[in-house]
């Protein structure tokens, strides 16, 4: 396996900072869900 | 190391390190996918074990009528601690283990994306597990009246009143649920970045598809059972009233939040299964998947559907005439993608030249079994009907045709695939063949024989019974100890693989097709060090 066809150094650290992004939307979404029950008024 | 671009160039040094490091400390920090693969799946073993035990005791109980053995409220507290250890500490657990073994592998990627939030993922596990059975030992000590006795539903306001292992399992859940999260979460950016060049997304292998749409119905659904748990902590402990009549709050409303998350939750158990079964097929029938983007699309689909039919679960609680029509027609409606599902299975096997090795026996049973709970669940979903069924022991039957037959033999078809892939060795097919036949035949053993009961009217979570249901009990608890013990063949075999045994092949079986057939067997530490180009 010396022809590398797949990601360079920099592609793989571009996707992994990505990943880290759409990670902490992600988590962000999950929070919000389980905050809005205790905001969200029932009458 | 390879002078190739490799994950690992730009993360962590705990990743770069973690492999040389030996004993506990290796697994403790370990951020390799597949050392925390293994530790999942040992993990969902060993719970798996531990759940079937306490139902056994249930099933001993139950064998004949009146109270034999324990005290209705020990009962109480072995069914709903069984339910909840198997769902969140064995089929989930297992699901996830897959993942981490197989989507790196699979779609070409280095490893995960986020491998120090895999790893604690799964270390959030063990303390959960401990949190939700302490309670039963700590009662030994005279401390508490023992562990949740709510089932594992936690319905408002038994759930309110409850002991303290209610808050234990209050706070366990919290925890299994921060895990879930991770792990999906992880999942999906693994999913959406690391795939490599050229495969797109409609040429992911379908078990990673399936495991896409469960990861987001986690995240989308976890943290309204959380909620939940959350606001009956309150009730239980800082004067609020959401569940409780007397305060102007509303029991109900806890069945709505809870199957807000329950129902989508069977889904969530079987979206991966879904996805693995059809490789399974493929591979032991030496033909391409039938109608892939049908079974993407359905899996999209159910999972869509999934989060709108949740209160087919209390029917019979009271709701306006239209609210039971349309949550009626919307759960059976569910049944249309899923019916795609098996046709397109039994079309992957159609005039293929099949082999008959233990996965696809399986597979197979998987496919006839799991059908049953399918047509049970559309007589369930049945408004008129289900006012006779509700809370019967046809629901039980229904539901472990579809979490045992569906999900834990499901999970054991995916070990069987797999094994040789990851241990190098191949298993024993004799032992495989003497664990599917006892499976089948003691799991229709234990389950046939309850929906007749569940007919003919006898009530789940009930310790002692009429003496009309005596010899059904009596079947299905001498099936549920030969189903039981059955298991262990399984442990046995996975053991003696992982230790030795036949080489496998890189391929290991005939008609295997996929990206992680090309890696050797078992796989290196680093799976793949330069992604591979698919056409
Ligand atoms: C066509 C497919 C299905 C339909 C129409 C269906 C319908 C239903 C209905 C209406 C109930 C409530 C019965 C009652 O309590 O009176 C139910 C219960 C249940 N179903 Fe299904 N179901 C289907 C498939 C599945 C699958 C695939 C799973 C699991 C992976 C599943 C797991 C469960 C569980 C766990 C319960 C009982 C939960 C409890 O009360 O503890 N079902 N089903
Ligand atoms: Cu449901």
């Amino acid at each position: 396996m010396d022809s590398p066809p797949g990601f360079t150094d920099e592609e793989l650290a571009r996707r992994r900072a990505m990943s880290r992004r759409l990670a902490w939307i992600l988590g962000a979404v999950a929070l919000a869900i389980y905050l809005v029950g205790f905001i969200y008024y029932r009458p | 190391m390879s002078t190739a671009p490799s994950l690992e160039h730009d993360t962590s040094h705990g990743h770069h390190a973690a492999p040389y490091q030996g004993g506990v400390m290796r697994w403790l920090t370990t951020t390799n996918h597949k050392d925390i693969g293994t530790m999942y799946l040992t993990f969902a073993l060993i719970m798996f074990f531990i759940g079937g035990a306490m139902i056994l005791a249930v099933r001993a109980e139950l064998f004949q009528p009146g109270l034999q053995l324990m005290q209705p409220e020990f009962f109480n507290q072995l069914i709903g601690v069984h339910a909840l250890v198997m769902i969140f500490a064995a089929l989930m657990p297992a699901a996830t283990g897959f993942a981490n073994w197989q989507i790196p592998l699979m779609i070409g990627a280095p490893d995960m994306a986020l491998p120090r939030i895999n790893n604690w993922g799964f270390w959030l596990l063990p303390p959960a597990a401990t949190l939700l059975t302490l309670p039963f030992i700590l009662a030994l000590f005279g401390v508490g009246d023992g562990a949740v006795a709510t089932g594992w539903t936690l319905y408002a306001p038994l759930s309110v009143q409850g002991g303290m292992g209610v808050d234990f399992a209050i706070f366990s859940i919290h925890i299994l649920g921060i895990s879930s999260i991770l792990g999906s979460i992880n999942i999906i950016v693994t999913i959406f970045n690391l795939r490599a060049p050229g495969m797109t997304m409609m040429k992911l292998p379908l078990f990673a598809w399936g495991w896409l749409i469960t990861a987001f119905l986690l995240i989308a659904t976890i943290p309204v059972l959380a909620g939940a748990v959350t606001m009956l902590l309150t009730d239980r402990h800082f004067g609020t009233h959401f569940f409780n009549a007397a305060g102007g709050g509303d029991p109900i409303l806890f069945q709505h939040l809870f199957w807000f998350f329950g129902h989508p939750e069977v889904y969530i158990l079987l979206l991966p299964i879904w996805g693995l079964i059809p490789h399974v097929l493929g591979t032991f029938s030496r033909k391409p998947i039938y109608g892939y983007k049908a079974q993407v699309y359905s899996f999209i689909a159910i999972g869509l559907l999934s989060v709108v039919v949740w209160a087919h679960h209390f029917f019979t609680a009271g709701m306006p005439v239209p609210a039971l029509l349309y949550f009626m027609y919307s759960t059976m409606f569910i049944s249309l993608p899923l019916a795609v599902l098996f046709f397109c299975w039994v079309a992957t096997m159609w005039r293929g030249a099949m082999s008959f090795e233990t996965p696809m026996l399986f597979a197979q049973g998987f496919i006839v079994l799991f059908g049953l709970a399918g047509l049970t669940g559309l007589v369930l979903a049945d408004v008129a009907a289900d006012a006779q069924y509700h809370h019967s022991y046809f629901v039980v039957a229904h539901f472990h045709y579809a979490l045992f037959a569906g999900g834990i033999m499901g999970v054991m078809t995916g070990v069987y695939y797999w094994l040789p892939k990851w241990t190098g060795h191949m298993f024993s097919e004799t032992l495989g063949k003497w664990h599917f036949w006892l499976t089948v035949i003691s799991f229709n053993l234990t389950f046939m024989p309850q929906f007749f009961l569940g007919l003919a009217g006898m009530p789940r979570r009930i310790p002692d019974y009429a003496l009309q249901f005596v010899e059904f009990n009596a079947i299905s608890t001498v099936g549920a100890f030969i189903l039981g013990f059955s298991q262990l063949i399984f442990a046995y075999n996975v053991y003696k693989c992982v230790k030795g045994g036949k080489k496998a092949t890189d391929k290991v079986w005939e008609g295997a097709d996929g990206l992680e057939w090309d890696l050797s067997s078992p796989p290196p530490h680093h799976s793949w060090e330069v992604q591979p180009v698919i056409k």
